[in-house]
């Protein structure tokens, strides 16, 4: 049972590994400062630029070594503000009942519902794209179906007989998340962790595909978008340098969190192995 | 009948949503950083009215003088006669600007997620009657592939090789330029078909897996039931068993799933419509943020999540009329 689980989940914790390494290393592996015009522009790959460079001439193999860092930090900070908000909401909906959980569940059906790509589109393009402005969409896009799950796993729990006995002995409801609640809903909350950090990827890079990102900073929907609106990207190499690589580099990060995340499962959820 | 009183909470309860939605799109940009006449009030921009009294009177032309409450009130009004406000790039009503395109969207998306939803049920009845062991974990390892290819990559890797290298289908726009309006309408018909198979393809692919996969796993639920056997031992034929007993009571996860596409497809339709330079509202928003122009990238906003809300409405008021127990 566990050995089917561990060999995807190892997988994927290498290749999210191999790309945090990258990340945290850009600055000595890049060869080129990746602002800086390091070379002809639109140089085909190979030779002194590994994967050519961009129509400004900037190279875009450094760009993608540092488009790794930025996609990196996205992540982690986006996730860990929606698990954040998700579990407190989610959790205290769940123990409070009542009205905190009317109004907290109807505010999430509402959320639910909407189509969260249309609405990020709107935020970040009014407040303006920053870094910070993409990790706050992106969590509130993320928050609502965290605090759900959250909510439902706490009512099951809630309703156990030693639940009960903490409160019985006069345990305050912190006390009871932290010490009852969490250690219950951990390995879901790892699961949902690593889904929205992949999901996370994926929307930092779509918006900076349609052209939201912070223009200062190297990320690699910027890289791929730059190489499509250049006039020539199916004729000259660009499609072969700036498309297919940033295209790569995302799809295998979030592939690599998104295997992290199936090999959790088994672990969060035992009962679906005895499905199959 | 209390399935009414149910219904009518359910689309109370959409009707929330519409209201937030709407509120929303009023309240985002006057409540985020920047005003909305900074361009003309802002001493560093190039735009800067100098003067103090035109300022005044341009403040109350767009009635931003008002207290919020009655700014709120008559842009109630505006939308209830479907006036989006004017569009800055076209100089025309945002209203007439979506019209224009939402046809193309429609065309996408429908045809996307109808092949999606077609191929992934037949297919999903079809390996579920006769399951085999391992050819569902192999698509899951698919569906969780394809989930995590970007919709603009997917889709400007079909463009590059079968409109650039292999010269199959044309690699931008949904009908030939200027040559359209002369054909015969037969061969207009095949020329818009022509320019929709790749982008339409990169939806279907994205959501076909998911669909076959739901939909076989509720046909292996449905193969031990009881109903089944009993029409087995009455000796009703393979096929009336495998479509009339087995599959209808399957179908219900998957009308779910469709539901469930639904953001999801309108969500790859902005980034297929972008890569392909298709017409449709998708890529008026993608435009529309690169010109900055805000109340069309509300408008489109409005009229995306809108429509995503209401066919989820009918997806539910379906569910309901396929299965009875879900309105209690």
């Amino acid at each position: 049972m566990t050995s089917r689980g561990s060999g995807v989940l190892w997988l994927g914790v290498a290749i999210v590994a191999g790309f945090a390494l990258v990340g945290v290393l850009a600055g000595v592996l890049a060869p080129y400062d990746p602002h800086a015009i390091a070379g002809p522009s639109l140089a085909r790959p190979g030779g002194d630029h590994l994967l050519g460079t961009n129509d400004s001439g900037q190279d875009i193999l450094s760009q993608l070594i540092w488009g790794a860092r930025s996609s990196g930090i996205v992540a982690l900070l986006s996730a860990s503000l929606a698990v954040t908000v998700g579990v407190l909401i989610g959790a205290s909906a769940g123990l409070r009942r009542g009205l905190v959980d009317v109004v907290a569940m109807r505010v999430t059906d509402v959320f639910l519902a909407v189509p969260a790509l249309p609405l990020l589109i709107l935020i970040v393009a009014l407040a303006g794209p920053s870094r910070s402005t993409v990790v706050i969409v992106i969590a509130l896009a993320a928050w609502p179906s965290i605090a759900r799950i959250v909510r439902s796993q706490t009512l099951t729990i809630a309703r156990r007989g030693y639940v009960d006995a903490a409160r019985g002995f006069g345990a305050r409801p912190l006390y009871v998340i932290r010490r009852h609640l969490l250690p219950a809903v951990a390995p879901l909350i790892a699961a949902n962790f690593v889904y929205w950090a992949a999901t996370a990827v994926l929307l930092q890079s779509g918006l900076a595909f349609l052209g939201l990102s912070d223009p200062t900073e190297v990320s690699w929907g910027g890289v791929l978008s730059r190489a499509l609106e250049h006039q020539g990207v199916y004729a000259t190499s660009q499609w072969v340098s700036g498309v297919l690589p940033p295209g790569l580099a995302i799809t295998l990060a979030a592939l690599g969190l998104a295997f992290i995340g199936l090999g959790l499962e088994p672990r969060s959820n035992p009962r679906l192995e005895r499905v199959r | 009948m209390p399935s009414v009183r149910a219904r009518r909470g359910l689309i109370a309860s959409y009707a929330l949503v519409v209201l937030v939605l709407v509120t929303l799109n009023f309240a985002l940009p006057r409540a985020l950083p920047g005003q909305p006449i900074e361009t003309l009030s802002d001493p560093r921009s190039a735009s800067f009215v100098g003067d103090l009294a035109s300022r005044v009177s341009l403040e109350a032309y767009y009635g931003l003088d008002r207290p919020l409450v009655s700014q709120y009130g008559s842009y109630m009004a505006d939308l209830a006669t479907a006036d989006l406000g004017s569009s800055i790039r076209y100089h025309r009503p945002v209203a007439s600007v979506i019209g224009d395109r939402i046809g193309w969207t429609l065309l996408l998306v429908g045809t996307g997620l109808g092949i999606a939803t077609a191929a992934g049920m037949l297919a999903g009845v079809h390996s579920g009657w006769r399951r085999g062991r391992r050819t569902d974990r192999r698509l899951l390892t698919l569906v969780v592939g394809l989930d995590n290819v970007p919709s603009f990559f997917l889709a400007s890797i079909l463009a590059y090789v079968f409109a650039v290298r292999l010269g199959w289908f044309p690699l931008y726009g949904a009908r030939t330029p200027f040559a359209a309006e002369s054909l015969h309408p037969l061969r207009q018909v095949a020329d818009v078909a022509h320019h929709l198979v790749l982008p339409a393809s990169v939806l279907a692919l994205q959501f076909v897996a998911l669909q076959y996969l739901v939909m076989r796993a509720s046909m292996v639920g449905e193969l031990g039931s009881d109903h089944l056997v009993l029409g087995r031992l009455k000796g009703l034929g393979e096929r009336v068993l495998k479509y009339r007993y087995a599959a209808r009571n399957a179908l219900l996860p998957a009308v779910t799933v469709v539901a469930l596409q639904l953001p999801l497809a309108v969500t790859a339709a902005i980034f297929v419509e972008a890569v392909f330079a298709y017409p449709g509202i998708g890529r008026l928003m993608f435009e529309s943020v690169g010109d900055r122009d805000y109340p069309l990238m509300q408008g489109c906003f409005l009229v995306l999540s809108l429509t995503v809300v209401c066919a989820n409405l009918l997806a539910d008021l379906l569910v309901r009329r396929l299965d009875p127990r879900t309105a209690a």
